[in-house]
């Protein structure tokens, strides 16, 4: 059973991964990363289940509590991005290059 | 209580971020009080932190917390470092505040919390512990980056930085999942009482765990593969908050690398190889980054990168055993005095907007600031490592390290790729000696940087003469 989750999670993982590397939308890239986080947090709770303890689970919120900060945060600079440039494609900023 | 001792001085910078964010609602409260205020709980806490040190008691391998902090001497000095990078950093946001208007008590604010996610993440011993304390760090430091929202380009940096840092977060995570699901616990001592009964290759889960969280580390710490951010977002930060980011940051992810990478001999053992490529190529990455730089901030990070470089020499030299080390902290500690004093010098050099800013601005700066010149050749040649500095005696102790541990090709490529540096270092020192000055501008105003530049100035000759703990 473990291998399945264990499986769904680094598939879940990858797709993020894919996600981060091949989109050029701002919006798009933090959602993947968001993807990815929870595919750690899946594996969290299945190893806390496989381990029998309750470690895991305690992990998994935390990650959970980091990851809305972190979002808060990825938002306001969307705004702040939207505001001066009106677009969100990664490929218009392009000031520090190199 | 003695677990409370150990993070008093954590306790003294968070407090006082928390106490200097409810007095920011306060109207009267002026912009250059503030930033005295954090510069005097910066010393506080690097007071504290001394005290802590030299009480002596503690033993070198105590863990606080059931397991989930450490502290060594080691970490003991990190937190030294650390809050000195911070105390350093207010005094050039104090002086670059004077001519750049966007400042609020809540940047020191900021920069507080930001210390005291270092100083956790110095002292973690546990994974998920590491990740929330890497992440207070983050956090704050982002919000630093882009505190100009005004500029364009700031919020380009933090954009850049908040996106690539995300997503070392997330490889970080998933390597801890991984880590956990291997070895039943996330705590560093529990990892390595299952690693010292269990082959380390023979778990595929903990070999991929393990190489997740070390991508992570050196994304943080912008190594070779993944160096190609910190150039842009170096430049596109203000001026203290890049100062802050090269010395502080680099400090607290070195001393947690440290940690974890001397979790056991096995493990350590599998990266190792990889990590001496990963040395070599950040090395002269760095350094042709460097040579290609106009702009001085940009080539600081590049520089910047080199010198994680030999601080990858020194963790791929580490021993296992009866670890202390003594060598990654006394070249953090050179490296810190050095760049920070740079950054103190441009801080009243820089002006309005940092227009100073490329290596031809500072040519026949001697002959208008011979004293300012003279800190800044100090620092540079620190940097570059020539006797009698601080600098020189980092990377001394780094090569004979290197040396030791049966590294020699690692100890000559090291040596190479130092005399390579001195090309862009000693740039600047010609520049400022040997050119007649084309325009200069007079900057004015009263402030804290000149002493911090003064200070640091000496600083990288005592510490050069403090014999490294071995």
């Amino acid at each position: 059973m473990i291998a399945n989750y264990l499986s769904l999670s680094v598939i879940l993982f990858c797709f993020g991964l894919l996600g981060v590397i091949s989109r050029r939308n701002v919006f798009t890239v933090f959602m993947s990363i968001e993807l990815m986080l929870n595919a750690a947090n899946l594996a969290f709770v299945a190893l806390s289940r496989l381990h029998e303890n309750m470690d895991g689970h305690v992990l998994a919120l935390m990650v959970m509590a980091v990851a809305a900060a972190e979002a808060a945060l990825a938002l306001a600079v969307v705004i702040l991005l939207h505001k001066h440039k009106g677009n969100l494609d990664t490929n218009v900023f392009s000031l520090l290059r190199g | 209580m003695l677990d409370f001792i150990i993070i008093l001085p954590l306790l003294v910078v968070g407090a006082g971020a928390i106490a200097l964010m409810l007095l920011a609602s306060m109207e009267n409260l002026s912009e250059g009080s503030t930033a005295l205020v954090s510069i005097g709980i910066f010393a506080f806490a690097f007071a504290v932190q001394l005290m802590v040190s030299v009480s002596g008691n503690v033993a070198p391998y105590e863990t606080a917390f059931s397991g989930m902090l450490t502290a060594s001497t080691f970490t003991k000095v990190a937190g030294l470092i650390i809050l000195a990078c911070g105390l350093f950093s207010c005094m050039i946001a104090q002086t670059y505040f004077t001519q750049n208007k966007f400042s609020s008590p809540e940047f020191y604010s900021l920069m507080m919390f930001a210390a005291s996610g270092m100083l956790l993440l110095t002292m973690a011993a546990e994974l998920i512990t590491l990740f929330i304390s890497l992440e207070i760090m983050s956090l704050a430091i982002y919000v630093l980056v882009g505190y100009d929202r005004s500029r364009i380009k700031r919020s380009e940096a933090v954009l850049k930085y908040l996106m690539l840092g995300a997503f070392a977060g997330a490889f970080f995570t998933m390597g801890a999942a991984l880590i956990y699901g291997g070895a039943g616990s996330t705590r560093f001592a529990l990892i390595s009482k299952y690693l010292a009964t269990n082959s380390f290759l023979e778990s595929p889960v903990l070999v991929a765990g393990t190489l997740l969280v070390i991508v992570a580390f050196l994304f943080k710490v912008a190594a070779f593969p993944f160096h190609a951010w910190v150039v842009d977002v170096y430049d596109g930060a203000p001026l203290p908050v890049t100062g802050f980011m090269a010395t502080g940051v680099k400090t607290a992810i070195f001393a947690v690398f440290a940690n974890f990478i001397v979790l056991d001999n096995g493990m350590k053992g599998v990266w190792v190889d990889y990590l001496f490529y990963v040395a070599v190529f950040t090395m002269f990455a760095g350094n042709l980054i460097a040579i290609g730089q106009n702009n001085l901030k940009r080539m600081l990070a590049a520089s910047g990168i080199v010198h994680s470089g030999y601080l990858i020499i020194a963790l791929v030299a580490v021993g296992t055993e009866n670890f202390t080390g003594g060598v990654i902290i006394f070249y953090l500690a050179a490296y810190a005095a050095a760049t920070l004093g740079v950054f103190t010098a441009l801080a009243y050099l820089g002006g309005t907007d940092e227009r100073r800013d490329s290596f031809d601005d500072f040519k026949g700066l001697a002959k208008v600031r011979p004293y300012t010149a003279a800190a800044i050749t100090i620092f540079m040649l620190s940097m570059a490592g020539i006797p009698p500095t601080a600098g020189f005696m980092g990377k001394f102790y780094i090569i004979t390290d290197a040396i030791r541990a049966d590294q020699m090709l690692l100890a000559v490529l090291g040596i190479v790729s130092s005399i390579l540096s001195m090309w862009y270092y000693l740039r600047l020192v010609i520049m400022m000696y040997f050119k007649e000055p084309e325009e200069s501008f007079e900057v004015s105003g009263v402030s804290l940087a000149p002493v911090g530049t003064m200070i640091l100035a000496v600083s990288v000759f005592a510490i050069g003469f403090y014999p490294v703990f071995l």
